[in-house]
């Protein structure tokens, strides 16, 4: 498993490097339905990616087209600067981590992790050790001759991820490896494997429907949308600077007000809204229709300098209260507006009703071209 | 009033058994008999009934004849039966649902219909090998048990597990022999066993098929009873009931006769 | 040995629309192997039975259901196949009750001891109830043993010993179906009808009886449908004395060499076998026979 021990740390804001994972321009549709349209994707090598989206927007698809479990439609897939299109999935040396693991019932923890070296052929000694040196990495030496059925739901990932790297795959795959552990475990789990894939310095595509887990563990997240990738950047990136409207939406909380354009300053543009003028860093044409998004947390109490800061008034609508953290949900004119604010400390006086003066940074506002009618 | 509406439902319970277990019952007894008549009680014990077994040329052939299209008709229906479940499993063909039917339907029509309509066609095709004729009509007989217990055992697979053992350097049907088949040998067991005494039990079909010296064990025995029977009959019938209760004790050692029922 | 004509166990599949998929493939051999041997033989069974040396005709019908005999025959089957589900049912209802009721160890023993007879060749069953049958056999020797007639009389080849033979051949074919839905019920229905002060009679009727129908459906189906086309256990129980559809098609294959009668008596045994699993599956579906 000394394959990848010269990996460096992974690529993230610029990456120049070749992309060692190349998916172009992949469609896939089963039926009458496009569930990957035109998808492409790369990723460098000893990266961790997350694809990020919700249910049913086709990340197992994509997961199984890279791993040759289907074969698209149009487009192509290499590893290494090795077209994969054509290839089978036995022949493609890529470890898949399924989401309920699919491990073996009928052969034990060794047997199961044993699996795909005698496949490949490897001689019984080395067998030997390489299958103790994976239970050694995921710290389940103790199991070796236990039967799988006999183990908890994070033993049995353990297993799962031992299985799929022993083979010393080109690429990793893993499918909501997290979903069927509880909220304690896999939090523990999320880091442990993290830190495992890191040492290994193993290329990962990992899929989750769930933004937190993206955004703890990833180097870069593909944040995916009805069989397209809406934004592929680092955490930070897609969380602070959104792409698209969706991605900011379905990444983390955000509080959004439509308005119109009414004019433009060098890379400003000035925005009509039912909380007045809002400053936003963009290029709209005047009179186009936005939708203005600001982060919860980026918002803060009282007014500030008029030059950097947009300043709105609002009355409270709703007080939740997290303890360290307190959100306050204000009273929007139009539907579909949300303003929600985050405060770690909370003025004195503050209940449903009570008016408030609210700033936050021009820089911290997004510009998005409002949806149309037929897409909200 | 319930207490013994449930002692008088135990009575006909224990009194169906006894009443099933007889004609097997006798039939064991008379084998052992020293009398060449059925008498009963029988006057004496002796072996000689199953000594002359060993002559019994015709009687042997038959048994030979009876395994050997038992065993191949059983193995050919578990390959073509258990691939054609897969494809229904996995809704790789259309109509899912009425190809299983389909498959499962022999078992539907009256034995004696289907063996006239094999006889007919095989003289239509120009088929005159008694043993290939007896072999398919033997794997349509045995096909639907196979269906039905393959079908059950694979809606309870994972076939994730396919997936993982092909990314782990397994082609297609090398994932589904080392993954697949071990994981539902209880089907296989079960479906075999069934399969292979519908098919060595089948007279309805057969009779119609076979010739003057390619007789299956059923055809033979019921002439034999029907011409001139003897206890030789009941030896022989004896030692089928042994190999039938040999074959389920070594079925449930394999996979637990409670899963064997179970599916 | 299937127990009860339930539906096969097809999951739904996850695929909306299908698509072609070169795996699926594995299936054409099994298919078109059983779309030639099987398929293919019972069509040209049903087609054969309009034809004769001339060409297209029903003489074949004309002939089973234009003569009396031929509708006796029938008649003979019906009557068979009618009494010996009725026996059975009326045997097999209370001993399928009494084993689902019994627990642990003991249910296992017994079902075995149902199921293992079905395992044993009919050919072998029916040649130990013709001994049992003859004059110093052990039905006459238990008759005379037990005072109720006082000399053995002659037993093979009477309607009693068909029936007698038929209903040991078959009845576990109404136990099992029945066994695996009596299981499934809750006895506290039955105790909470008694409690509310329903009596025995009442509380069959109407909670027992019901809720066990699917299980006397699925168990009359499969008995009906055997005993209608037997041929081994009446051939050697009583032989040419009563007549069934499955002797006369035997004889017309075998012997008369009359291929159309037997195509047609055939077709008419296909046609009852398949109504009748219709008529089953309507009634499972039908309220008061509701499978689930
Ligand atoms: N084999 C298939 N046949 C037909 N439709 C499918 C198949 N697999 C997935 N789909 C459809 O494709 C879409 C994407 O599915 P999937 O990739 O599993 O989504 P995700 O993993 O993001 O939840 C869904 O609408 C699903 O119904
Ligand atoms: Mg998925």
């Amino acid at each position: 498993m000394s394959q990848h021990a010269t990996a460096t740390p992974p690529a993230t804001e610029t990456h120049q490097e070749p992309s060692y994972l190349a998916v172009s321009n992949v469609t896939k549709r089963f039926g009458a339905a496009t569930v990957l349209d035109t998808l492409s994707l790369s990723v460098g090598r000893a990266e961790f990616v997350s694809l990020l989206g919700p249910s049913g927007c086709g990340k197992t698809t994509l997961l199984r087209l890279i791993a040759g479990l289907l074969a698209p439609d149009q487009g192509a897939i290499e590893v290494g600067g090795r077209d994969l299109t054509r290839v089978a999935a036995h022949k493609r040396n890529i470890g898949v981590v399924f989401q309920n693991y699919a491990l073996f019932p009928h052969l034990t923890v060794a047997e199961n992790i044993a699996y795909g070296l005698r496949a490949k052929g490897v001689p019984k000694a080395e067998q030997a050790r390489k299958v103790e040196n994976a239970l050694g990495l995921v710290r389940m030496e103790a199991f070796a001759d236990r039967a799988v059925t006999a183990l908890s739901g994070g033993q049995q990932q353990r297993i799962a991820v031992a299985r799929a790297v022993v083979v010393e795959p080109s690429l990793l795959l893993l499918d909501e490896p997290f979903s069927a552990l509880d909220r304690k475990l896999r939090e523990t789990m999320q880091i442990e494997l993290r830190h495992i894939l890191r040492n290994l310095g193993i290329t990962s595509i990992f899929v989750t429907h769930d933004q937190d887990e993206a955004l703890v563990m990833s180097d870069r997240i593909a944040v995916m949308n009805e069989g397209r990738i809406e934004h592929l950047g680092t955490p930070s990136e897609v969380y602070a600077r959104p792409k698209s409207l969706y991605t900011m939406e379905f990444v983390g909380q955000s509080s959004r007000i439509t308005g119109v354009v009414k004019g433009s300053s060098e890379s400003l543009v000035e925005i009509d809204t039912p909380f007045g003028m809002i400053r936003a860093p963009g290029h709209f044409l005047t009179g186009s229709k936005v939708v203005v998004g600001v982060r919860p947390e980026a918002i803060a109490a009282g007014e500030g300098p008029a030059g950097e800061y947009n300043t709105v008034r609002g009355t409270v609508a709703e007080v939740i209260y997290f303890g360290s953290r307190t959100l306050l949900h204000f009273q929007t004119a139009q539907e579909g507006d949300r303003l929600h604010v985050e405060l770690n400390r909370l003025p004195d006086t503050v209940e449903p009703g009570s008016a408030m003066t609210l700033r936050w940074r021009v820089d911290d506002s997004r510009v998005f071209p409002a949806p149309t009618e037929a897409a909200r | 009033m319930a207490l013994f509406g449930s002692l008088f439902c135990r009575l006909i319970l224990g009194l169906v058994i006894a009443f099933l277990f007889m004609p097997i019952l006798i039939v064991l007894t008379v084998s052992f008999s020293s009398s060449a008549v059925f008498a009963f009680p029988p006057p004496g014990f002796s072996l000689r009934w199953y000594a002359s077994l060993g002559n019994a040329d015709s009687m042997l052939q038959a048994v030979w004849l009876s395994t050997q299209i038992a065993a191949l008709s059983t193995a050919i229906s578990l390959v073509l039966g258990t691939l054609c479940a897969i494809a229904i499993t996995r809704g790789m063909i259309p109509g899912a649902k009425a190809v299983a039917t389909f498959m499962a339907s022999p078992l539907m029509l009256p034995g004696l219909v289907l063996g006239i309509a094999f006889l007919q066609a095989a003289r239509d095709f120009g088929l005159r090998d008694t043993y290939t004729t007896l072999l398919i009509a033997h794997v349509v007989i045995t096909m639907p048990f196979i269906m039905r217990t393959v079908l059950a055992s694979l809606s309870l697979f994972d076939f994730a597990m396919v997936d993982a053992a092909r990314m782990l350097g397994r082609s297609y049907p090398a994932a589904l022999w080392t993954v697949l088949v071990p994981n539902i040998l209880p089907g296989f067991v079960s479906g075999g066993l069934f399969a292979f005494i519908a098919s060595f039990d089948n007279y309805p079909v057969s009779i119609f098929l076979v010739d003057v010296r390619t007789k299956t064990l059923p055809i033979q025995l019921l002439n034999q009873v029907e011409m001139s029977p003897d206890p030789t009959v009941a030896a022989i019938s004896a030692l089928l009931i042994l190999g039938t209760i040999v074959a389920l004790i070594v079925c449930d050692r394999l996979v637990g006769l409670k899963r064997m029922a179970s599916i | 040995m299937t127990l009860a004509r339930d539906d096969l166990a097809v999951p739904p599949t996850p695929v909306s629309r299908w698509q072609f998929d070169a795996k699926a493939l594995i299936a054409a051999p099994g298919l078109v192997f059983m779309a030639l041997a099987f398929a293919v033989p019972v069509l040209m069974l049903v087609g054969d039975s309009f034809v004769d040396s001339q060409g297209l005709s029903l003489a074949g019908y004309r002939k089973v259901l234009g003569d009396p005999y031929y509708i006796g025959i029938i008649g003979n089957s019906l009557q068979l196949a009618c009494i010996t589900t009725a026996v059975c049912l009326a045997v097999g209802y209370p001993a399928a009750w009494a084993l689902a009721r019994i627990k642990g160890v003991w249910q296992v023993v017994l079902f075995a001891l149902i199921f293992l007879p079905l395992t044993v060749s009919v050919v072998v069953k029916t040649f130990g109830l013709t001994i049992m049958m003859r004059r110093d056999g052990i039905i006459n020797f238990l008759l005379v043993n037990l005072g109720f007639i006082e000399r053995p009389m002659r037993l093979v080849f009477t309607e009693f010993s068909l029936y007698f033979g038929m209903v040991n051949v078959f009845l576990p074919f109404m136990i099992l179906p029945l066994y695996s839905v009596m299981r499934m019920l809750d006895p506290r229905l039955m105790d909470a009808s008694a409690s509310l002060g329903a009596g025995p009679l009442h509380t069959f009727l109407r909670v027992t009886l019901p809720l066990t129908m699917p299980g006397v459906i699925a168990g009359g189906t499969l008995v009906f449908s055997i005993s209608v086309a037997a041929y081994v256990t009446p051939g050697l129980l009583v032989g040419d004395r009563f007549m069934t559809m499955s002797q006369v098609m035997a004889k017309a294959y075998l012997n008369i060499r009359d291929f159309q009668l037997g195509a047609s008596m055939a077709v008419i045994m296909l046609v009852i076998s398949a109504a009748l699993i219709l008529a089953s599956s309507y009634l499972v579906r039908s309220p008061g026979g509701e499978k689930h």
